[in-house]
């Protein structure tokens, strides 16, 4: 396999997913994917976030004094959440209302801090506002693979058109908490027997390409 | 894929007993068989086709997902059969059966093949497929339709037919056509919750009110069981003993408000529970002291659920409880070995 | 990084650039949308109200102080006891909208309802936020059987809910089927609210149904 740099938007949005790979930022995940519309939201919420956050962080990450770096991360991720909070308000009071608390919550998404610390700390500012953009849309994508579970299931809606017609029997448990966890392991099973079967294929394909040269020589 | 091995070495000891794991899940069925008659009998078509499909279901998937994953099949040991008629007792008669299947797979797949197939499932498999329909569809699993009803040889209860994923056709016209007086669809235990209503306690007895089995009926095919040297009594006697007691208690203390503790213990799943799901031989402990513990405290657990929190019926959670705890117990629980005293038993 | 000899007023100064500059942003971000969020705030207000008064355009908010007496107040942003009185196009009264709460199933059910002083029914009703079970009893928020009970609801007997099937009385709601412990919370949220709102409305009825 070669080694270059990976891409850091393709690199957050599928190989180091959030949500699937990296399981990070879970309370928001279960909390509130019971319908699509709110977890596009908050996925978009998020990665507002992080572009705001990993740009700021990476503009000033030459002047941080060490010890003061997480005080400092905190307090701009702080800041892009304030900023998030009053802009949804802005644009819709309903969606606000549906996300609640999760909203000021952000700056609680272990992801955030992990992506100012981990990345933005050490790269340039456009870079990290990729980096940011990439895992704010792949945790956005995390919560919309759960959130189409959720509410297909759980109402016979997606994005609140009804996919079944007005007979359907919602499966109610999808839209209570244990639903969130149940369709989080369904999709982390998909993704990592996805992951395993491709793995066992470029470990095949490696094999075959030491055995070939050795045979030559013979 | 052959998984057999031809020579086993193992350390002492080295008998064999009789009985097989076979042999003794099969005599459960025998031990169930009298109760899925009943069941049929009572509610009709509608009952016997509901068992017939949870039963073939949950052998189905077990054999499926066996082949799926290049196993040999586990579907030669019963335990499946077992699972899947149990499922289907503890469900309404009129569940639509496209429901039945789900809680099949859900009992079967992650209840029991996840954690390793038999021997290896820390929760009783038809509790959790049970667990997850009630939580799933909590209207289609708490409505119960009248016994007897005169034509119930000849047609179907129309909900058991309903379309995949759609909801089961209002019951009404096929109420108002049994013509069953005064019945509310409620089981003895939610009249008397919501209600307090009480129901008579001999029909409970025999089995003939809405919503439950007979208690004589269970009792005896647990004894038979026991008898046979293949279910300990103690698991079944300590938590019908655990939930007459607080039974007891409460309707000490508010006679008009709880139910005295016959009827506790005759109401509901208590029984069924208590001889065919608490005393799972995976799932429950081993020691004896253990199984006094479990017992006690699943009783107890029933009477609180039904007693102090929102749903009438609370077998299922305090099994699957108990279940959880199971190991724990079996820790603190350790048997003295043979000759040990108290001070020596070693570290 | 400057590595580790940072002095203790370096990290200080540091610190605060940063807090202006979190302050900054946070400011011009109240500033640029506040005005949009309570054009927001007010258009769900009459939103919610148009629903249950229909035909509404024009709301006049009173605050009840704890004597009894009414203050007209400017906006929605409170969390006092509300009047809010409705009329139409036309400046006809159209009636009065109130809030309610009560413990529900799972958490407090908050609602609205819409309430006639002149013929003393409740003639309308909206869940605002409650979390009980999706598919039981969250259908007291959308049931159209079960809102039909408030198209005119008597309140001159104390209302209550009675089991679905069972309502004879005007005054008694025909809980939903299976939902029985939400529809009873509805029943003992509206009970309460209108012995004590009622009285209020009834003595300064003249000065709602102007609208000053």
């Amino acid at each position: 396999m070669k080694e270059t740099a990976p891409n850091p938007f393709i690199n957050g949005l599928w190989r180091q997913n959030p949500t699937f790979v990296q399981i990070l930022g879970m309370c928001p995940t279960l909390a509130i994917t019971n319908s699509v519309q709110n977890a596009i939201a908050m996925g978009l919420a998020t990665a507002f976030v992080l572009i705001c956050s990993n740009g700021l962080i990476a503009a000033i990450r030459k002047h941080v004094p060490k010890q003061v770096r997480i005080a400092t991360y905190i307090a701009i991720i702080a800041t892009a959440v304030t900023v998030t909070d009053y802009l949804v308000k802005a644009i819709s009071i309903s969606v606000y209302k549906a996300l609640g608390p999760f909203i000021p919550l952000i700056v609680a998404n272990c992801l955030v801090l992990e992506r100012a610390e981990g990345f933005a700390a050490k790269k340039p500012v456009i870079p990290s506002m990729m980096d940011g953009a990439g895992m704010g849309l792949g945790f956005a994508f995390g919560l919309t693979c759960l959130g189409t579970v959720r509410e297909v299931l759980g109402a016979g809606t997606f994005l609140g058109i009804h996919l079944f017609g007005p007979n359907f029997e919602p499966w109610v448990l999808f839209l209570l908490p244990p639903g969130g966890f149940i369709s989080l392991a369904i999709w982390l099973l998909i993704f990592a027997s996805y992951r395993e079967r491709k793995d066992r294929r470029e470990r095949a394909r490696a094999a075959l390409l030491t055995v070939q040269p050795a045979e030559a020589q013979s | 894929m052959s998984g057999t091995t031809i020579i086993e070495v193992r350390t002492s000891p080295h008998l064999h007993g009789p009985m097989t794991v076979e042999t003794i899940m099969r005599h459960v069925i025998y031990a169930l068989l009298p109760i899925a008659a009943f069941f049929s009998w009572h509610f009709g078509l509608s009952a016997a086709l509901l068992l017939a499909v949870t039963t073939a279901g949950c052998v189905l998937a077990e054999h499926t997902a066996c082949r799926l994953s290049g196993k040999r099949s586990t579907v030669n040991d019963y335990s499946a059969a077992i699972t899947g008629l149990l499922l289907g007792l503890t469900l309404p008669p009129g569940l639509p059966l496209w429901m039945a299947v789900v809680g099949c797979l859900v009992a079967i797949l992650p209840g029991k093949l996840l954690f390793g197939g038999l021997g290896s499932n820390v929760f009783n498999p038809a509790l959790v497929g049970r667990a997850f329909l009630q939580a799933a569809f909590p209207v289609a699993v708490t409505n119960y339709t009248p016994g007897l009803a005169a034509n119930r040889f000849v047609e179907f209860i129309p909900s058991t037919w309903a379309v995949p994923l759609m909801k089961p056709a209002p019951l009404n016209d096929w109420l108002a056509k049994v013509a069953v007086d005064g019945f509310t669809g409620a089981t003895p235990l939610a009249m008397q919750k919501f209600d307090h209503i009480y129901s008579e306690l001999g029909p409970l007895l025999w089995g003939l009110g809405p919503g439950s089995l007979p208690g004589c009926l269970i009792l005896l095919c647990g004894a038979y069981l026991v008898a046979r040297g293949m279910m300990d009594w103690r698991i079944t006697a300590s938590m019908i003993a655990g939930a007459a007691a607080t039974g007891g208690i409460f309707h000490l203390v508010n006679p008009a408000l709880y139910p005295d503790p016959v009827w506790v213990v005759f109401t509901g799943g208590l029984l069924l529970g208590a001889t065919f799901m608490a005393t799972d031989p995976v799932a429950s402990p081993v020691t004896p002291r253990g199984m006094w513990i479990y017992g006690l405290l699943m009783g107890v657990l029933t009477v609180l659920i039904r007693n102090l929190g929102g749903l009438p019926e609370g077998v299922m959670y305090a099994i699957l409880f108990g279940n959880a705890l199971s190991p724990l117990i079996d820790r603190l629980t350790p048997p003295r070995p043979y000759g040990a005293r108290k001070a020596q038993v070693p570290q | 990084m400057t590595g580790t000899t940072t002095k203790s007023t370096q990290m200080i100064r540091f610190l605060g650039f940063v807090s202006l500059l979190c302050g900054v942003l946070i400011v011009g971000a109240h500033v640029a949308s506040q005005s949009r969020i309570r054009v927001n705030q007010e258009e769900i207000l009459r939103e919610s109200l148009a629903q249950l008064l229909p035909g509404m355009t024009r709301q006049v908010i009173y605050i009840v102080t704890p004597t009894g007496e009414l203050t007209p107040a400017a906006s929605g942003e409170s969390s006092d006891k509300r009047i809010f009185a409705g009329f139409d196009a036309g400046g006809k009264f159209l009636g009065v909208v109130l809030e309610a709460s009560e413990r529900g199933y799972a958490d407090v059910i908050s609602a609205m309802y819409a309430y006639s002083p002149a013929s003393k029914t409740i003639t309308g009703f909206s869940v605002l936020e409650m979390k009980e079970t999706p598919g039981l009893g969250n259908k007291i928020g959308s049931d159209p059987e079960f809102l039909a009970n408030f198209k005119a609801l008597d309140t001159t007997h104390p209302v209550a809910a009675v089991k679905h099937g069972k309502k004879t009385n005007p005054w008694e709601i025909d809980a939903i089927s299976g939902a029985t412990i939400s529809s009873r919370a509805v029943g003992r949220m509206l009970a309460a609210s209108v012995q004590e709102m009622a009285p209020i409305i009834a003595r300064h009825r003249d000065r709602i149904e102007r609208g000053n």
